[in-house]
């Protein structure tokens, strides 16, 4: 997957804000890649513009040979606030996909429950959203991300939402569920601890308009160490160039 | 013995709750009797003289045309139920699409202005007159159902979680699939609540309507007949079958609307946690939010 020359230009009645400027990225398959920048810049554009939820001033996104110009269940998208549909039950969030893809009955039945049951909620196939905590929520939004094979899963700060003790056991099981897989992962947060956690590599951002300041290659074995000296001090690295950015703004 | 009051026990404040409606009725029946002493007119009878009428229009239906009170309640039950089948039918295709069309709203936008604010009652001469008894106060009903239906679907419309059609886009939902999966159903609650507000306001029209002496009977009907006839006490009992069956047919929907809402998950009064921008785009002048949550998000257009 490919992001070549992005630009993105906010337009109001009174300015014109230049949100993102030429940001291009190679994601290789399989990868898990985490953006991270200052709060406030285009983090969360580029996730819309690759989910075809936004289009672009400039730049295109390319899957294998394919330009991405709408937006298409290839590409998966969780998102912050778990946006499920309150009056469907888990199951039937997930397999909302499918009813639109036009997949036979048995064979939603069957992926459904699979990835419902990887995510761990297989109690809960026929609860309803409002009875879930704000973890199990999540997981469902990563179960119907999951569930149409996208050639790339989105996730917008996935896991901001929640507390900081279900944050670390999402990422863990996230984790898990990376390493039995090949995906191809896109992540945006804003914790620099979870993109060291998680990713192959790190995309550090500017400042608006964002565009690629750092990228910091992870390359260590899964599951990870947070206490080891290495992470930390990845994690003091990143985080200094994170100040740079700010200190240049001001 | 004495048990004290525990605000946790269920079966407490049943209790509570019943104690207070009883002494609030007796307490209301004596002011009522207190009122028709100090007024000493026969426009205002005695609460037992009204319920002595009451029971014998129970019992015996109506001693001037013969006809029981089944016969009444049924008229205008049909009435109303016409009325606001037919208001339903046309409120909501036409919501969806006013809400959906910003053109189509803002250029149909002063119709509804104009017409909404007349009292549906004003137009039971014209309508009794075009046609006739019976279908002219089934179309004052109609009038006093359709706008807060219509509104409400419009409203619920614009509220829409902005992120649940973007979830259903990146899952490969069309337009039209998103008009059906996403959209209608979580317009269900706010029309549940304009089927609420309007279902008060429609029996408050069916009634209205009857008083222009509808002669196949029913209810409002028989109160204005009574009241030709000085027959005041049993134009009274006449009054208290309305308001009984207009509290069971706002109870019901009241009910059905809690379960619908309940059942979407989906309570319109109980806000969301995490609600980012406030309703910039909120209520427009015709659409008054009779449902209060907003729980939008916008984002920013970018230059295509």
């Amino acid at each position: 997957m490919s992001i070549d020359g992005l630009r993105v230009v906010y337009i109001t009645d009174e300015s014109e804000t230049v949100a993102v400027d030429s940001f291009s990225l190679d994601v290789k398959k399989g990868e898990l890649v985490s953006i991270v920048g200052p709060s406030g810049c285009g983090k969360t554009t580029i996730l819309r513009c690759i989910a075809g939820l936004l289009q672009p001033t400039e730049g295109k996104v390319t899957i294998g040979d394919k330009v991405c110009t709408s937006p298409g269940s290839d590409r998966g998208m969780v998102f912050q606030d778990f946006a499920l549909f309150p009056w469907r039950t888990v199951k039937q969030n997930v397999k909302f996909g499918m009813e639109i893809a036009g997949v036979p009955k048995e064979e939603q039945e069957e992926r459904a429950m699979r990835y419902i049951k990887a995510v761990g909620l297989e109690k809960f196939a026929d609860s309803r959203i409002h009875e879930l905590s704000g973890g199990m929520k999540q997981r469902v939004g990563i179960a119907r991300a999951l569930v149409m094979h996208p050639a790339v899963i989105l996730m917008d700060e996935p896991f901001g939402a929640l507390d900081a003790q279900t944050r670390n056991i999402m990422q863990e099981q996230l984790d898990k569920i990376i390493v039995h897989s090949d995906r191809t992962i896109i992540f945006v947060t804003h914790s620099v601890d979870e993109a060291l956690y998680l990713s192959d590599r790190v995309v550090i951002l500017t400042k608006r308009p964002s565009s690629i300041y750092k990228i910091v290659d992870v390359p260590w074995p899964r599951p990870r160490d947070r206490a080891s000296p290495e992470f930390t001090n990845l994690r003091k690295r990143i985080l200094e160039y994170l100040e740079q950015q700010n200190v240049m703004e001001d | 013995m004495s048990t004290k009051y525990d605000e946790h026990n269920k079966y407490h404040r049943f209790a509570r709750s019943v104690a207070i409606t009883a002494v609030s009725l007796v307490v209301f029946l004596c002011i009522w009797w207190l009122v028709s002493k100090v007024a000493d007119n026969a426009a205002i009878p005695e609460p037992v003289e009204t319920f002595s009428a009451l029971f014998s229009l129970i019992q015996n239906g109506d001693a001037v045309t013969g006809l029981p009170l089944s016969t009444y309640i049924s008229s205008s039950l049909t009435k109303f139920l016409s009325g606001f089948l037919l208001a339903l039918a046309i409120a909501l295709p036409l919501g969806l699409i006013l809400g959906n069309f910003k053109t189509i709203r803002e250029f149909t936008n002063p119709w509804i202005e104009v017409l909404r604010p007349i009292a549906p009652i004003a137009w039971a001469p014209i309508f009794i007159l075009l046609f006739g008894y019976i279908q002219g106060a089934t179309f004052v009903v109609f009038v006093g159902i359709f706008f807060p239906l219509l509104t409400n679907i419009v409203f619920g419309v614009s509220k829409i979680d902005r992120v649940l059609v973007d979830a259903s886009k990146t899952l490969g939902a069309s337009n039209l699939q998103i008009f059906t999966k996403v959209l209608i159903p979580s317009t269900v609650p706010y029309l549940m609540n304009g089927i609420k507000v309007g279902l008060g306001i429609g029996w408050m029209c069916i009634v209205a309507a009857e008083l222009y002496a509808t002669p196949l009977g029913g209810i409002g009907f028989y109160v204005a007949n009574m009241i030709t006839y000085g027959a005041f006490p049993q134009a009274y009992a006449g009054i208290i079958i309305i308001a009984v069956l207009g509290l069971l047919t706002t109870g019901l929907a009241e009910y059905v609307s809690k379960r619908v809402s309940k059942r979407m998950g989906m309570d319109v009064r109980c806000p969301r946690a995490r609600s980012r921008s406030k309703a910039r785009n909120g209520a427009r002048s015709a659409y008054a939010p009779t449902a209060p949550t907003s729980f939008t998000r916008t984002y920013p257009r970018a230059r295509p």
